[in-house]
């Protein structure tokens, strides 16, 4: 048996689980808090991979005086150069990293926003084919638009942190960066729902009837909200194609969504925390299954197919359990529990 | 006192149901208004149009605004109905289900800033105005005996506590006039009156209601004017007592 490098598997898992956290807790702002039956959130991961794979590729052969109209990035060429000049500067570097994740977020961002729109014609019950379909469109749509390399995607993207020379430290300061986004998210999202609006968020969910009575703005919010999920998503997606060094339209099927689904619903809608233990559960399954079903030699079945009989089995035998995931949606905490416990408390101050 | 709000030969069809066909009524400021009528006449569907849930197939709405002067409000969005000072509860009450009785008083109040995006994650913001909120929400439910129920979920509340909420709900945000689609359903007589008594209150304030409600017996003693409506048509109007004894009314009521 080869021998098991522990750091490395470790680096390479939290990175993924870092990568598919963003989109859980994302999605579970979407979806868990707003009602958002996002079946598109490949869509927008897609997006920022591609914004910030295209940025980098391009970016780096122009910056580099070589023009990437005559030699593009997708092109056997383009690759060489790009092997060849990628990840040298550290200024270069850290500034095309900066720009992809902030151009991510905002034109993954404002697709989202847009694509409500389309959502509130057709009605709730089928906003999640509405994105579904889209996310599709988008898939056959790069695989024939040629700047972004076609089927065949753009590869050899430079890596951040390539220019740091040793490449288990690069993998690693990437990997800090990646939990860094998540710990922004996370905290992030806490902050912005702990809140009056996340209050008005889980009413939309609960009845948008009553909601817009009440004077809440039902389509504003539910656009403002995917934009902020969508653009949290997008510089996930940016890092992803970092992190794979390569972008292609095949990485980008639904499967990623309902993968992303089934963490959130594992670990509890509503639930940030819970996104992160199901996230946590599920990558370590998959790269653990990864590790062992070549070991087992199983020919007959493909180990794919193995996995999601794991992944099915697991989200089953936990929901028949515990029917809101491992942890379930909690009241939000603002202001307004402390100060109404003083006022039951001490019995006085009806108004 | 002049109107408020004001319904002018106001219709709507579904197909070949004419749930409204030509009503016309006006509410008083400071008035405490009662819109009776056998099931099926129309009276939610009344409301509905008012609210910017339908667009009436004919004739118009018109609403006092801050200047003083009547505007047209139909065809406006519920959302934007209600940002004009104009709040309603549902016959079938909709509360927010996964929400605790304190938090869904406190979704009413408008212009809160802490539901702006770019404030929310700042406590320090909003802090203030929440606690103010959440003052006045517990000053309400403990007006009306909620004061146990303040951490509950809705699904852990009595038919008649839900209907009650409801109207409290409504009660968070400080608006003009008030449609309650029959508030006392349910509740128990002594609670029905102390809402009523509450509602008086609230009238004395400066604010006016338009009541929908089937219990007469409370609704009759606090009420300044009658509508009854009848297969979406307006079959009388008065004081409460000329429109009790008014024989079309009696009969449509016990001819059904
Ligand atoms: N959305 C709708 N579609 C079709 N018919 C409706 C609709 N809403 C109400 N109606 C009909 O309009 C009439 C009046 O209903 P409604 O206003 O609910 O009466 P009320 O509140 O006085 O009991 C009824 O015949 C009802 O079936
Ligand atoms: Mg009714």
């Amino acid at each position: 048996m080869p021998e098991f490098d522990l750091i490395g598997f470790l680096v390479q898992w939290l990175t993924v689980f870092g990568l598919y956290s963003i989109l859980a807790i994302t999605l579970n702002l979407e979806a868990g808090f707003a009602g958002l039956t996002n079946f598109g959130k490949v869509v927008f991961y897609g997006i920022g991979a591609y914004v910030g794979a295209t940025l980098t590729t391009y970016l780096t052969l122009y910056l580099n005086n070589v023009d990437p109209f005559e030699c593009p990035p997708y092109s056997i060429d383009g690759i060489v150069k790009l092997i060849e000049l990628g990840g040298k500067s550290p200024s270069l570097s850290i500034g095309l990293l900066a720009l992809s994740l902030l151009a991510a977020f905002i034109a993954a961002g404002s697709v989202g926003f847009l694509l409500t729109y389309p959502i509130l014609r057709v009605g709730p019950a089928f906003v999640g084919f509405t994105l579904l379909s889209f996310g599709e469109l988008m898939r056959i749509f790069l695989r024939h638009y040629e700047p972004v390399g076609g089927s065949k995607g753009l590869a050899a993207i430079p890596r951040p942190f390539g220019w740091v020379g040793d490449p288990r430290l690069s993998s690693f300061i990437f990997l800090l960066l990646v939990l860094g986004l998540v710990a922004l998210t996370y905290i992030a999202m806490n902050k912005l729902t702990n809140s009056p609006m996340g209050r008005m968020l889980r009413a939309v969910r609960d009845d948008e009837i009553a909601a817009l009575c009440l004077g809440k703005h039902v389509p504003g919010i539910k656009a403002l909200t995917l934009f902020i999920g969508s653009g949290f998503s997008g510089m996930a997606g940016a890092l992803m194609a970092y992190y794979f060094t390569s972008v292609n339209p095949d990485m980008f099927v639904p499967a990623v969504t309902f993968n992303v689904w089934a963490m959130v619903i594992l670990g509890g809608m509503g639930n940030f925390t819970g996104s992160i233990i199901g996230v946590a559960l599920f990558t370590l399954m998959d790269r653990l299954l990864a590790f062992i079903t070549p070991a087992l030699g199983v020919a007959v079945i493909s180990p794919d197919y193995i996995r999601w009989m794991f992944v099915g089995l697991l989200i089953v035998v936990v929901l028949l359990f515990m029917p809101k995931g491992l942890l379930a949606e909690r009241p939000l905490k603002t202001p307004a529990l402390d100060e109404a416990r003083k006022l039951l408390v001490e019995g006085g101050g009806g108004a | 006192m002049p109107n408020i709000l004001e319904a002018r030969d106001l219709a709507k069809y579904f197909g070949g149901v004419r749930a409204l066909d030509g009503v016309t009524i006006s509410v008083p400021e400071r008035s405490i208004v009662g819109l009776i009528g056998p099931n099926g006449s129309g009276k939610t569907t009344l409301f509905n149009v008012v609210t910017g849930f339908y667009e009436p197939t004919r004739g118009e709405v018109l609403l006092k605004n801050n200047s003083g002067s009547m505007e047209r409000i139909d065809g406006l969005n519920p959302n934007e109905v209600f940002l004009k000072g104009v709040v309603r509860t549902f016959q079938v009450p909709r509360l927010f289900t996964s929400l605790t009785v304190l938090e869904n008083v406190l979704v009413t109040p408008p212009v809160q800033i802490g539901e702006k995006v770019l404030d929310a994650p700042f406590k320090s913001r909003w802090e203030k105005q929440e606690r103010e909120l959440a003052k006045k929400a517990v000053g309400l439910l403990k007006k009306f005996g909620m004061e146990k129920y303040v951490y509950s979920r809705i699904t852990e509340l009595s038919v008649a506590h839900i209907k009650l909420l409801e109207t409290i709900r409504g009660l968070m945000t400080s608006a003009k006039l008030y449609l309650l689609d029959e508030p006392a359903a349910g509740v128990d007589y002594g609670v029905a009156r102390e809402l009523f008594n509450y509602i008086r209150g609230l009238r004395e304030e400066g604010l006016t209601f338009l009541i929908v409600e089937h219990r007469l017996d409370v609704l009759m003693d606090y009420v300044d004017y009658v509508y009854v409506l009848h297969n979406g048509k307006l079959l009388s109007e008065g004081k409460p007592s000329e429109v009790v004894n008014d024989p079309k009314v009696i009969e449509a009521y016990i001819g059904g």
